[in-house]
């Protein structure tokens, strides 16, 4: 089958490479109808994610058609169209039992290299490096789901691919990042980055009950699209000027706002250039991972005994965390790769409610063939690109 | 150098027992090796932890001999790697399976990974799924 397969820092390529197999009983194979390249891809291709292999095949959001499954998978029949969310979660360890699905304590092959780099060992996820258990990925022709009794949902109406592709890992992602403000009724929320994942963070906080939600980017049209997409009432950009907490605190009577979303993670683009400048050459000499500009932010930013709410991804470790700000205010830090089995029956609801059309973030539509392409236009925010998706 | 390694199974500690013993889930390694194992209720609802002790491991037991020898491997990785797979296939039935480490987690495969792109027919039979 064709594949696109890391080969290197800032390389991929679409190879032809073995077709899956069933190797467990609970696994199924989907033949993928439509993939997309997620932000967090980028910090794949941009090499600040460790232990990457030549050869790695990419993504973690893909949907199709069951073509295989194992004994052990009741719930699925050969041509049943599914969404399969990115982490692979057994159902069956406490971490499950408690809807913990990205700290499955069970599905991670690779948990002794995990537990190096981060204490313990995480789910696996599909095509995201050997910390997250070396699986393949789904930017390709077909993919094997280990669990697949846990994590695939069924699409049983017409709704078209892009309407459903998202419930994989950027809406719910940005749903948990929402959820987590504890939203009850009249906040205001600050989103950091107007990506896919932020859009849905500021659609779901206004879902949520949030009175206003603040957008933070860089690029006009991001910024666009979560004032007339995603329902954002107020946006900063900080290519304008780059002073985010003190604009917070103007747009919100000198109070912050109640709760902040990192949208961002580990790449973060500031507007400050020396220290921008200082954290690029750490990451790029590799004595810092995770570049925090938004992070810090953020912490500067809420409003005291708030709470941060971080969805961008992070890989290590990262220099001058505002722990002063962090511990006077009383924050709280609440944090993770999305739970994303959790949120997909509720939020699959909300599409079919018509309550919100998650297709509103795609700009581009490429053949499986153009990921290379795919990937430098998504990096370089090229021709206004939001969201690519692929189609095998 | 640390010599003891433990893990939470999800059931228990009678269940864990047993299964522990049985011919299908017994870990051959950590068996082999002659180690102190404990087995303790979890707090709450969390099941039951296995504690091994490789210092406590019978004198001149099989893993000072031909195992560690054969493998030049370090044990209590193994131990650990040993671990995992019993709570695996106990929790879940099966031992998951990556393309980077088709064969269940092992020290073997953390040092030298596959990538992850499914295997060729004959690497299949060569792992033996």
């Amino acid at each position: 089958m064709r594949a696109n397969v890391w080969s290197g820092r800032n390389t991929v390529q679409v190879e032809n490479v073995p077709d899956p197999k069933i190797l467990n009983d609970r696994d199924a194979i989907v033949k993928i109808s439509s993939t997309a390249i997620c932000g967090s891809d980028l910090h794949l291709y941009d090499g600040y994610i460790p232990t990457m292999r030549k050869g790695d095949i990419l993504g973690h959001e893909f949907m199709g058609e069951i073509v295989e499954t194992g004994r052990g998978v009741s719930n699925l029949s050969v041509g049943d169209r599914v969404v399969v969310p990115f982490p692979i979660a057994c159902g069956n360890c406490w971490a499950c039992r408690h809807e913990l699905y990205s700290v499955c304590e069970n599905s991670n092959p690779n948990a002794g290299i995990a537990e190096k780099f981060f204490g313990h060992p995480t789910a696996g996820i599909f095509g995201y490096s050997h910390i997250t258990g070396g699986y393949a990925g789904g930017q390709a022709e077909y993919a094997r789901v280990p669990y697949a009794d846990v994590g695939p949902i069924k699409i049983e109406d017409d709704l078209t691919d892009e309407q459903v592709l998202f419930l994989s890992d950027i809406f719910p992602t940005g749903f948990m990042g929402a959820e987590l403000c504890e939203i009850t009724g009249g906040e205001v929320i600050a989103v950091f980055g107007a990506g896919p994942v932020g859009q849905f963070a500021i659609a779901s906080a206004i879902m949520l009950g949030a009175e206003r939600v603040i957008a933070i980017d860089q690029y006009d049209y991001r910024l666009q699209m979560a004032l007339n997409r995603a329902g954002a009432t107020d946006a900063i950009n900080f290519a304008e000027d780059p002073d985010v907490v003190e604009q917070l605190k103007e747009l919100t009577g000198g109070r912050g706002p109640d709760a902040v979303i990192d949208a961002v993670g580990m790449e973060a683009a500031h507007g400050h250039g020396a220290l921008h400048a200082v954290e690029r050459v750490k990451q790029a000499t590799r004595s810092e991972s995770d570049r925090g500009h938004a992070l810090r932010d953020a912490i500067l930013a809420c409003r005291p005994a708030g709470i941060v709410s971080v969805m961008g991804v992070y890989g290590g470790l990262m220099d001058k965390f505002p722990t002063g700000a962090f511990m006077n205010k009383g924050l709280t830090h609440k944090s993770g790769q999305c739970h994303v089995q959790r949120y997909t029956k509720r939020l699959y609801e909300h599409i079919r409610n018509g309550d919100i059309d998650p297709s509103f973030v795609v700009t581009h539509r490429l053949g499986l063939d153009n990921a290379p392409d795919g990937f430098e236009t998504f990096k370089h925010k090229q021709d206004e690109c939001v969201k690519v998706v692929l189609k095998p | 150098m640390g010599r003891k390694a433990a893990v939470t199974v999800n059931r228990p500690p009678d269940e864990v027992r047993q299964l522990w013993s049985s011919s299908g889930h017994r870990p051959q390694y950590i068996d082999d090796a002659e180690a102190a194992v404990t087995f303790k209720p979890a707090p709450g609802d969390r099941g039951t932890e296995i504690h091994v002790d490789l210092a406590e491991s019978a004198p001149g037991g099989k893993l000072r001999g031909a195992v560690q020898k054969l493998t030049g491997s370090e044990p209590l990785a193994k131990v650990k790697d040993g671990l995992r797979q019993f709570k695996q296939h106990v929790e879940t039935g099966e031992v998951p399976r990556s393309e980077g480490t088709p064969e269940g987690e092992s020290l073997e495969r953390k040092l030298k990974q596959r990538p992850a792109q499914p295997l060729s027919e004959s690497e299949r039979e060569k792992v033996g799924v």
